[in-house]
């Protein structure tokens, strides 16, 4: 059986917020919203970027493995969790070792908190509250089948580049069909002026 | 993997020790550590003059924490993040020539974050009192029954008196106590204490969990079943005073034995479940006074992309270290702050995946 994953699409994106707003209404962080919607080029352009965790699994979270207390836990279908109350010393190895900048850390709490995938929702057959909103399925939740039947034009990439190295994940990015790509960019490029 | 549909079954294992492989030396170190122990019960109890066979279970339970603890301690110890802060930590609190302010700081660090555990406070101050209450109720019963068990201290009857008691410690008469005053009345009582603590703590807990909706990863299972075991010593401990006191030792032998087991049981999970963070957060003490110490010699690393102040540049360091040591070969982009990071990757989305996305 194929799993279902979040497939993101930061082309359909509208920037509405919608997808924070409903993150904060999570059962498990309440008032706290764990996704991220940047916008890369403000007053120029409407653009916006959600992110969320990717749940990395080739190297297996970075974010866990930079734990100095193995405060973040992995469950067997690799869904990686928000940081254990008991555990976290709130030192930020974690916010900073995740290639896709996705963990948050609450100086005053000393507690790191991030997306797990409504893990509360999800194992119970449930929507991410953030795709259960998304107007436009630039989150979308499902098996790679049913957005390839949704969205016949569009291929799913779960390898990304950061420099020589690449990450596989169990989120995957969206992409044109016809596209000829191996990874998609993180972003993060040795040489300087070959960042955009 | 374009076409082929995702695979997420295939995952390489947890990393950070968390399902550790049998680990030869890690126990070594657990049979040392056991055998240090169980050396020291010997010798403090007149080599077993003043050991009480009846509690052999709570002894036997402990040699396999110290085992235990021992052996999880050192495989935690073994992945670079955790062995790199340990010694951080360790050197942090170390206090270096005295006068320059170093032991002061220690000092105050190891008050706030390991007896005080004000960082709990900041989260919620009733969580942060049910938790101070579960912390003294259990150092205190620690306290006390450790070395009644191991036969380190021991009560002898002052002849003629009736209520007078010699309290010797290590076979060395330490104090005279008299069971009618209040001081001998709080000493024999002290586990009573120690139970209603827990108990207090543990009550609010329970209705915490109870009360709050939503179940993520770090809460399943395994956050209840301490509490239960906490609770249920508390509460046969209670139920032997209460026979003692009130029912003539009616029951006291059955009960005696159900309030060994939840102990014995309790004892030998501490090394596998939650109460492992009452050994690993005092190790980490140090990490906080670390990275200020750190900032103040290294200062602050700024953001390569927008210049904003990231962390410390010994801490970044440190880090890049530990993820080298990891294989994670993108150890230099921690120099871009997280909301950079993802700003380039959005850029680098709009510019090479799905150009001019506007
Ligand atoms: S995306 Fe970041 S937070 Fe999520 S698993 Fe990977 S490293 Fe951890
Ligand atoms: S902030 Fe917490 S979860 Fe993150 S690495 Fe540090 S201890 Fe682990």
């Amino acid at each position: 059986m194929t799993k279902k994953a979040l497939f993101i699409d930061p082309g359909r994106c509208i920037g509405c917020q919608a997808c924070v707003a409903a993150c904060r209404e999570c059962d498990s962080h309440p008032g706290k919203s764990m996704i991220h919607l940047d916008y890369p080029d403000p007053g120029n352009s409407t653009a916006a970027a959600p992110t969320v965790c990717m749940h990395c699994s080739d190297p297996v979270a970075p974010c866990a493995q930079v734990c100095p207390t193995d405060a973040i836990p992995i469950d067997e279908q690799g869904i990686v969790g928000s940081a254990s109350e008991e555990l976290c010393i709130g030192c930020g190895n974690c916010v900073h070792a995740c290639p896709f900048g996705v963990p948050k850390l609450d100086l005053v709490e000393m507690l790191q908190s991030k997306c797990d995938m409504c893990y509360d929702r999800t194992s119970q057959g449930k929507l991410p509250m953030c795709a259960s909103v998304c107007p436009t399925d630039a989150l979308f939740f499902g098996t790679q089948a049913e957005l390839m039947q949704k969205r016949p034009g569009v291929q799913a990439v779960d390898i990304f580049g950061f420099g020589d190295e690449t990450v596989r994940t169990n989120n995957a990015m969206v992409a044109p069909a016809g596209k000829n790509l191996d990874r998609i960019p993180g972003g993060y490029s040795r040489e300087p002026d070959s960042r955009e | 993997m374009n076409d082929q549909p995702l695979d997420y079954s295939i995952l390489p294992p947890d990393p950070g020790g968390a399902r550790p492989t049998w680990d030869p030396s890690a126990a070594a170190a657990g049979l040392i550590a056991t055998a240090v122990l169980a050396l020291a019960i010997y010798s403090g109890s007149a080599n077993l003059l003043h050991f009480d066979a009846a509690l052999v279970g709570y002894t036997l339970a402990t040699l396999f924490l110290a085992f235990g603890a021992t052996y999880r301690l050192v495989t935690w110890s073994r992945s670079p993040a955790a062995r790199r802060y340990l010694s951080k930590s360790r050197k942090a609190l170390l206090p270096r020539p005295l006068g320059d302010g170093t032991l002061t700081a220690s000092a105050r660090e190891v008050t706030s974050t390991v007896l005080l555990q004000r960082f709990i406070a900041k989260r919620s101050r009733p969580r942060w009192l049910a938790h101070q209450g579960l912390f003294w109720g259990v150092i205190l019963a620690t306290l006390i029954t450790f070395p009644l068990t191991f036969g380190w201290i021991h009560f002898r009857a002052v002849p003629g008196t009736g209520s007078g008691y010699y309290v010797y410690m290590m076979g060395v008469r330490a104090a005279h106590l008299d069971a009618l005053s209040l001081l001998g009345w709080l000493t024999f009582h002290a586990l009573d204490l120690a139970s209603l603590l827990i108990l207090s703590g543990g009550a609010y807990f329970l209705w915490h969990r109870w009360s709050t909706r939503g179940n993520s990863l770090t809460q399943l299972g395994r956050d209840l079943m301490p509490l239960l075991a906490l609770m249920a010593i508390s509460v046969t401990g209670l139920a032997l005073t209460v026979s003692s006191v009130f029912m003539e030792g009616a029951w006291y032998q059955p009960l005696a034995f159900v309030h060994m087991c939840t102990v014995v049981l309790t004892l030998v999970w501490i090394p596998f479940g939650k109460f492992f963070h009452t050994l690993q957060r005092p190790a980490m003490a140090g990490v906080g006074l670390h990275k200020e110490l750190g900032v103040q010699k290294g200062g602050v690393a700024q953001c390569v992309r927008c210049g904003e102040p990231v962390e410390g540049t010994i801490f970044l360091d440190d880090l890049k270290q530990t993820m080298g040591e990891l294989g994670l070969g993108f150890g230099d982009w921690v120099e871009t702050c997280p909301s950079c990071k993802r700003l380039e990757r959005g850029a680098a989305y709009r510019n090479h995946v799905k150009e001019g996305y506007r």
